[in-house]
């Protein structure tokens, strides 16, 4: 496959052949502003179709040397491009019109569009307007700028990923994380990018937008678009961060005192803070340096980032380092176009355990020590205070005892060739390899108390491998028809494979701890038959056709139509191949109609159908596989049974979606905005069913039969506010209300598949609330109910000190069972974003607050550790105190649902910009900057975060169970960076 | 010119797509780490491992929420106690102790996805085996019959009112409920069939295997039940089938009780079918995580630390007397008890048997009557909220051992000699209350448990006496319905239930899957 891939490159490039150029010189000088005459400071001038050009001074003038008959091409960030014919002028003076909604473009599927074409919601961010400070991953530079994309992280593991949800929820079953482009490459690693080299972020919201991505479209699409280097200029840039990460909350549990005054604890003499034992100051450097420049015929951008980040939990953090390579080259008069990125990122992680900070929470705080080598009664743990208690560990015996690490390189090459077959007619073909591989080491000492003692210390080592390659064909084809219609028209083919495998092996039973993981041979586990080994290898694959078609009538109308064909292996026999269809239009009503007041006011519709493909390979098949082993003549044999029912119809998800919308600008393109209404529908949502057992051979078997309903409103504002010259100030808005998902239905009469009505899911836990289902999935109501018990508020606790829970059924009884009510729900209903931006010449300030509003989270420490009762076994929260006469064991109810609505003021940043005749020679700019992240949060909630919790790992739940805040889970921080940033 | 050159590249292009258009339709899920119908099923080892499906459905037995639980929880034998903040887990636990479970207790699903699990497994292999047509797999189809026979006695025995499904390949998707008699039946008539289809031999070659004395034993159970399962007693078949057993010659009473539990129990004279379980190839046998203390680790240096659920009911305790071997005897202050019993209670040491474990902790010694010195007590508090961690004899019967894992050697014994001796008693004391032979088969086995014989047999002393006997083997609850001493009995923590509860409810997850089935009364 692959060499056919290369031979049919190689045909296609050497499909085109020849090439010609020309000269004389003359000076031309003059002075940019703009419309308002305000000189235009570093303004680029290049005489088009060189590389020669240069930039305007503090006074806005430039001078420039060009060739006869040369063309200057006069460009500044936020103003319209213009071309001027020299001639035989020697002076050009030249005022820019503002344009920035006018004439910015988009990046959308397979290609870009102007602003003022596009007929779908797409929410397009630039380097500029991306969150600053220590941030590590490319979500979180967009965490609060896109309305309807929530992006959620609830604590601040350096290591740990970001959850991304596109208006609502769309799916049951498939993935719920959008998909992510590249640079044109469908399935990339947004861990792979460096946030310093990403130029622009492109979200696709709505279906129309979306429907050319089919079958990995509906969660919605992120294009991320690199930086490149521009003709003309040579830039070396340098940006170093300096950041420090303090932990921000933590559970409010008692001091040392507070306990021994509490009662009923055991006083152990001590006086310990354990959150203070786990956490540290951490400290982080991050080094990006960067070097772009070209020619009209070449550009280039290379950049090295390093980065070395310490979270708060001690021994968690990570070094990466990223390299990133982009070269265009153009030939054969302009129309051949070669594009090549590299880009390469290796990355050494400590992982830490997050179950740490559970323990932290409840480990007694008066224990005597944390750690004491010569009490002879602790030898057993290393000297390491514990107590032989169910789920009760000293938390910093289980970091500093063992090891957890994650190596990983991943490898993203992509080489892209576009040819102009004529001004009208374009071929673009490009082939992409990414790899990946991520070695996962863990070491549990013999002296740990949880689980490397038990094992006789244990270790575990495994390798995932993961690489796809994707080959695609364009063809590309615009023409005006009479007069001012101008039609485009894309068509395109598209394979991609993937692979996933990997191998592993867990031990016990060390003589020593000197191997740890580096010797699992040593594990006399291999030997007793305890330790186990596998490997695994799959694969898939998705096979597309596309085509789009834009049509652009005078400036005033715009339509554009898609339609995507798309096949995938992991598609039952019976499906293999959807189709997804989009259409759009939209009017720009000041054209149209000559609507005085506006700037531009376009209305747009759009409707699509995009997919959500079935998250794991062969499941539509019937598979065998070890089913244990079977006692044949006096020994154990393999035993292979079923582990899976055929499954022949299964397919994708499929969500149609409508979306209203209108952009307009006003007061001369100083406020410009968007609203977007949209509403949603998804069918055959896939959701792992019980099936009678008989007839199936196996308990389970996934289905096409969801239906969900989304629907919302978002807002987009900008309001630039001139300030003078070199001075602005703007702020931005962003608004979304989220209806909450709606599951319309689970079942499908026709095929006998049904849950009832309702199911109940996401189990609270151990100890004592297994069987404790904190969310219902119910036909015909909200997704995201929380599950549960009601309390009666006015008086939580009856006098015998049982707790006082509401007969909700009436019968007179309360029981656990029929007493259950919907007491909460995990989607948010808000998100806010507030941006302002000021720039006082030297002096920059940026400042943003963010808002998440009315998503409830089930707070499962209080659930667990907030009976006084608890006290005999663990330390308990400040809030037991509200209850002090309670008995009763700690049980579930909607005491522990509480609102997190929040709003925090999550970034600030100011920046100062040296003067430029004060820098030393060579130095073009430096700019020093200090950054504080999370500095502040207003919330009602009383545990580590409000944010939301968008997925729950810990059931097959997963996005269907959110609102539940886990106690597994890693402490959020505050950040403080200072940075510095130097141009050459 | 230009023209013809521009033609000439498109058509290039053309070729370039079409090149590798075909190629790259192809959409076939290819397969490498797992096996499907279609590369599965191929040679003789591949038909034996087939074969060992049906088999190994068998080790989700003693799953924590299956059959284990079913039966024993429910009954007067056994119990798990919140204690504290373990083992409340939504209040199922105690829920299947008051038998006041729901149809969405996990123990119900789990029995019910364990039972028809079998069936379907069996059912699988007999489509697949009779398809085959090989002279080295037609006896396995026997012998698959049997077995499912065995899982629907089950069925038959928690759930009552089942849908009785044979076919494999044209298997109805919505199968409908089958009356309890025509369960019955349906057992019946598969086991009598079975029995000239399998194999005679009792030996190692079908240890862990479905034989005929295997059939008979199965046979006998359902018709010592066959009053509670069809209406119909059948004292006599009862009495033959025991006797086809007892008769063989193939099986004797060990001398030592506990020979039949002990980690190497394997190939006991006692054992007609047990389950082979091993820590490592055959999983699934947990007592000593469900009933051991957290502490009790030290005592056994056991490779993980054991949960603090399951005991006994201090009645039950107190039905041994204490000179009998069964019973055991307590620890002491000066150290632990020398002869091993089906019970652990009093002060607990170290697996030295020297160092008195010491609940240090906060907790126990908060709650817990006897405090730091760490005792188990026979006697338990309450059922919930707060049972002591101390609470309730644990079931020492399966012998822990020393750094022993999760999954323990000790094989269980699904049908075991002793319990066919007295059920051949019962049945002869069924039908003529004062048969000698029936009194002395009984007493063969106290004198076994070397206590005093009995002068004579009565409904209260035959069933306590199995139940000291067969104490958790899982025939309690089947053994109090038989006697009339189940739902509407009550003890510890159980009220009197309406009769009903002798009957598990439909999982709701079935239910719902399945328009055609029937809910039990009750639920």
């Amino acid at each position: 496959m692959k060499k056919l891939f290369t031979l049919a490159l190689l045909a296609c490039a050497t499909v085109l052949l020849s090439a010609a150029q020309l000269n004389a010189q003359r000076t031309v000088s003059g002075v940019v502003t703009d419309a308002e005459g305000e000189a235009l400071i570093g303004a680029n001038i290049l005489e088009k179709g060189t590389s020669n050009g240069t930039i305007t001074d503090i006074d806005g003038s430039y001078s420039l040397t060009v060739s006869d008959g040369a063309t200057l091409l006069f460009s500044y960030t936020g103003f319209t491009d213009q071309e001027m014919v020299v001639g035989n002028q020697s002076t050009i003076d030249i005022a820019l019109a503002a344009g920035e909604l006018l004439d910015e473009v988009v990046v959308t599927g397979y290609g870009t569009q102007k602003t003022r074409e596009v007929t779908s919601s797409i929410t397009s961010v630039k380097a500029e307007d991306f969150n600053k400070g220590n941030v590590n991953d490319v979500s979180q530079l967009l965490q609060g700028k896109v309305a309807g994309l929530v992006i959620a992280r609830p604590g601040s593991n350096p290591n740990g990923d970001f959850s991304i949800r596109l208006r609502g929820l769309s799916s049951t079953g498939a993935s719920t994380e959008p998909l992510v482009v590249i640079d044109g490459v469908l399935g990339g690693d947004l861990n792979s990018i460096e946030p310093q080299d990403i130029a622009s972020i492109d979200v696709l919201k709505d279906g129309s937008a979306a429907a050319i991505y089919g079958t990995r479209g509906a969660a919605g699409v992120i294009l991320v678009t690199t930086k490149r280097g521009v003709p003309g200029q040579t830039k070396v840039e340098y940006t170093g961060q300096l950041s420090m990460d303090v932990l921000d909350r933590a559970p409010d549990v008692l001091s040392a005192d507070e306990y021994v005054a509490f009662g009923g604890g055991t006083d152990l003499g001590g006086d310990i803070n354990w959150f203070d034992e786990l956490t540290q100051t951490g400290q982080s450097h991050t080094h990006n340096l960067s070097l772009s420049g070209g020619t009209s015929s070449t550009t280039y951008r290379v950049s090295g980032n390093f980065r070395d980040v310490q979270g708060i939990a001690k021994t968690t953090g990570f070094d990466r380092f990223n390299l990133r390579a982009n070269v265009t080259q153009k030939a054969l008069n302009d129309r051949l176009k070669i594009t090549a990125n590299i880009s390469s990122t290796t990355e050494d992680a400590g992982l830490g355990f997050d179950e740490a900070f559970r323990y932290a929470t409840i480990f007694n705080p008066t224990t005597p020590f944390v750690r004491d080598e010569n009490n002879a009664s602790f030898s057993r743990w290393d000297g390491y205070y514990q107590q032989v208690l169910f789920d009760y560990y000293n938390p910093v015996a289980i970091i500093e005892q063992n090891v957890r690490e994650r190596n990983t390189k991943t490898l993203a090459t992509n080489i892209r060739g576009d040819y102009d077959f004529t001004d009208a007619f374009s071929v673009g073909v490009l082939y992409s390899s990414q790899r990946s591989n991520a070695v996962f080491s863990e070491f549990w000492d013999q002296n740990s108390f949880l689980t490397g003692e038990n094992a006789g210390g244990q270790a575990t080592k495994r390798d995932d491998e993961s690489q796809d390659q994707l080959f695609r064909l364009e063809a590309r084809y615009n023409t005006e028809l009479s007069g001012n219609t101008e039609l485009s028209f894309l068509a395109g083919y598209e394979y991609q494979d993937f692979e996933f495998s990997g191998f592993g092996a867990t031990g016990g039973r060390f003589l020593t701890d000197a191997f740890q993981f580096n010797n699992l041979g040593a594990a006399s586990d291999f030997n007793n038959g305890l330790g186990s080994v596998f490997s695994y290898k799959n694969t898939n694959k998705l096979i597309s056709f596309f085509g789009r078609a834009n049509l652009n009538f005078d400036d005033k109308f715009f339509v554009t139509a898609s339609l995507r064909r798309d096949g995938s292996s992991r598609f039952g026999d019976e499906n293999k191949w959807g189709l997804f269809p989009a259409v759009s239009a939209g009017a720009d009503l000041v054209k149209v109609a000559g609507l005085s007041g506006f700037d531009q006011l376009k209305v747009r519709i759009g409707y699509g159908q995009t997919g959500q493909n079935v998250g794991q390979s062969l499941l539509a098949l019937q598979r065998f596989g070890p089913t244990g082993n079977f006692f044949f003549n006096g020994e154990f044999v393999p035993s292979f049974g079923p582990v899976s029912n055929p499954n022949p119809d299964l397919k994708w998800e499929r969500k149609t979606d409508l979306n209203f919308g209108i952009d307009f600008a006003v007061m001369d393109y100083k406020l410009t905005g968007s609203l977007d209404i949209y509403r949603s529908k998804t069918d055959d949502g896939i959701f792992l069913f019980n099936v009678p057992q008989p007839p199936n051979l196996f308990n389970q078997t996934n289905f096409n039969v969801a239906e969900l309903e989304n629907s919302g409103v978002e807002l987009a504002l900008n309001y630039n506010i001139g300030l003078g010259a070199d001075k602005s100030w703007t702020v931005s808005f962003s608004a979304a209300r989220q209806i909450t998902p709606k599951l319309i239905s689970l079942s499908d009469e026709a095929r006998g598949v049904s849950i009832g009505g309702f199911i109940d899911g996401a189990n609270l836990g151990s100890p004592g609330q297994n069987g404790t289902p904190l969310v219902r999935l119910q036909e015909n109501a909200d997704l995201g109910q929380l599950w549960g018990l009601v309390i009666n508020e006015d008086k939580p606790v009856n006098d015998d000190g049982t707790w006082n829970f509401q007969d909700v059924d009436g019968d007179g009884v309360q029981d656990d069972i029929s007493d259950r009510a919907v007491i909460g729900n995990g989607f948010p209903a808000w998100t806010l974003g507030l941006g302002n931006s000021l720039n006082l010449g030297n002096l920059d300030l940026n400042v943003f607050f963010r808002g998440v509003l009315g998503h409830d989270l089930i707070n499962t420490f209080r659930a667990f550790y907030e009976a006084p009762g608890q006290i005999s076994a663990y330390n308990i929260l400040r809030t037991s105190g509200d209850i002090p006469n309670l008995v009763d064991q700690p049980q579930f109810s909607s005491r522990h649902v509480e609102n997190a609505s929040f709003l925090k003021l999550d970034n600030l940043t100011v920046g100062y910009t040296l003067d430029a005749g004060n820098l030393p020679s060579g130095m073009s700019k430096v700019r020093l900057f200090l950054t504080g992240q999370n500095l502040l949060t207003i919330t009602g909630y009383s545990g580590v975060s409000p944010e939301p919790r968008l997925d729950d790992k810990s059931s097959s739940f997963r996005a269907l169970a959110p609102g539940i805040d886990r106690r597994n889970e890693y402490f959020s921080s505050r950040t403080f960076t200072f940075g510095v940033n130097i141009g050459l | 010119m230009k023209k013809l050159k521009f033609s000439l590249k498109l058509s290039m292009l053309a070729v370039c797509l079409v090149a590798f258009m075909p190629a790259c339709t192809n959409l076939e899920e290819e397969v490498f780490s797992e096996v499907t119908a279609d590369n599965f099923f191929q040679t003789e080892a591949e038909f034996i491992s087939a074969l060992g499906a049906a088999y190994t459905s068998l080790y989700g037995y003693m799953g924590t929420t299956s059959l284990w639980a079913a039966q024993e929880v429910s009954s007067d034998e056994m119990v798990v106690p919140t204690r504290g903040p373990d083992w409340g887990d939504g209040g199922h636990w105690v829920r299947l102790h008051q038998q006041l479970w729901t149809a969405e207790d996990p123990t119900v699903g789990t029995t019910w996805n364990f039972l028809f699990g079998g069936v379907s497994a069996t059912n699988r292999l007999i489509f697949q085996f009779e398809e085959l047509q090989n002279p080295l797999t037609d006896p396995f189809i026997g012998e698959l019959k049997a077995l499912r026979a065995i899982y629907y006695l089950w069925l038959l025995d928690t759930f009552g009112n089942v849908p009785v499904v044979t076919s494999f390949a044209d298997a109805d998707p919505a199968p409908p409920t089958n009356s309890r008699s025509e369960v019955y039946a349906f057992v019946e008539s598969e086991l009598q069939a079975a029995l000239p289809n399998v194999t005679s031999n009792v030996d190692g070659s079908t240890y862990g295997r479905v034989n005929q004395m295997v059939v008979q034993a199965a046979l006998a159970k359902l018709y010592l039940n066959a009053e509670v399962y069809s209406g119909t007693p059948q004292w006599s078949k009862a009495a033959a089938a025991c006797d086809a057993i007892i008769n063989s010659g193939n099986y004797n009473l060990e001398n030592d009780y506990f020979a039949n539990f002990n980690v190497e129990n394997s190939g006991s004279s006692e054992f007609i079918l047990a389950i082979p379980y091993d820590a490592v190839f055959a999983g699934g046998n947990n007592i000593v995580m469900q009933t051991l203390s957290y502490l009790n680790q030290q005592s056994y240096n056991l490779a993980a630390q054991p949960w603090n659920g399951w005991c006994t009911l201090e009645e039950f305790y107190n039905s041994y007397e204490d000179t009998d071997l069964r019973k055991g005897q307590a620890n002491t202050e000066e150290g632990p008890s020398p002869v091993r019993g089906n019970f652990l209670v009093g002060p607990q040491w170290d697996v030295s048997g020297k160092v008195r474990l010491q609940d240090d902790g906060t907790t126990a010694s908060g709650i817990d009557p006897d405090g730091v010195p760490f005792t188990l007590r026979a006697e338990i508090n309450e059922l919930f909220p707060e049972a002591w961690r101390e609470a309730g004899a644990r079931n020492s019967k399966f012998e822990f051992q020393i750094g022993g894992q999760p999954n323990m050697n000790n094989d269980m014994p699904i049908f075991r000699y002793s319990d066919f001796i007295l059920m051949k008693a019962e049945a002869l004391w069924r039908m003529d209350p004062g048969s000698g032979e029936a009194l002395a088969l009984v007493n063969q086995i106290r004198t076994r448990a070397g206590v005093e014989p009995f002068a004579e047999l009565s409904a209260e002393n035959l069933l306590a006496e199995r139940g000291r006997e067969m104490f958790s083997e899982l025939q309690r609850r089947t053994d109090l319905i038989r006697f009339g001493q189940f739902a509407t009995a009550s003890w510890f923590g159980k009220d009197v239930q309406p009769e009903c509860k002798n009957l598990f409810p439909i999982p709701k997850s079935q239910t719902d899957a399945n328009p055609n089935l029937v809910q039990n009364p009750c639920y």
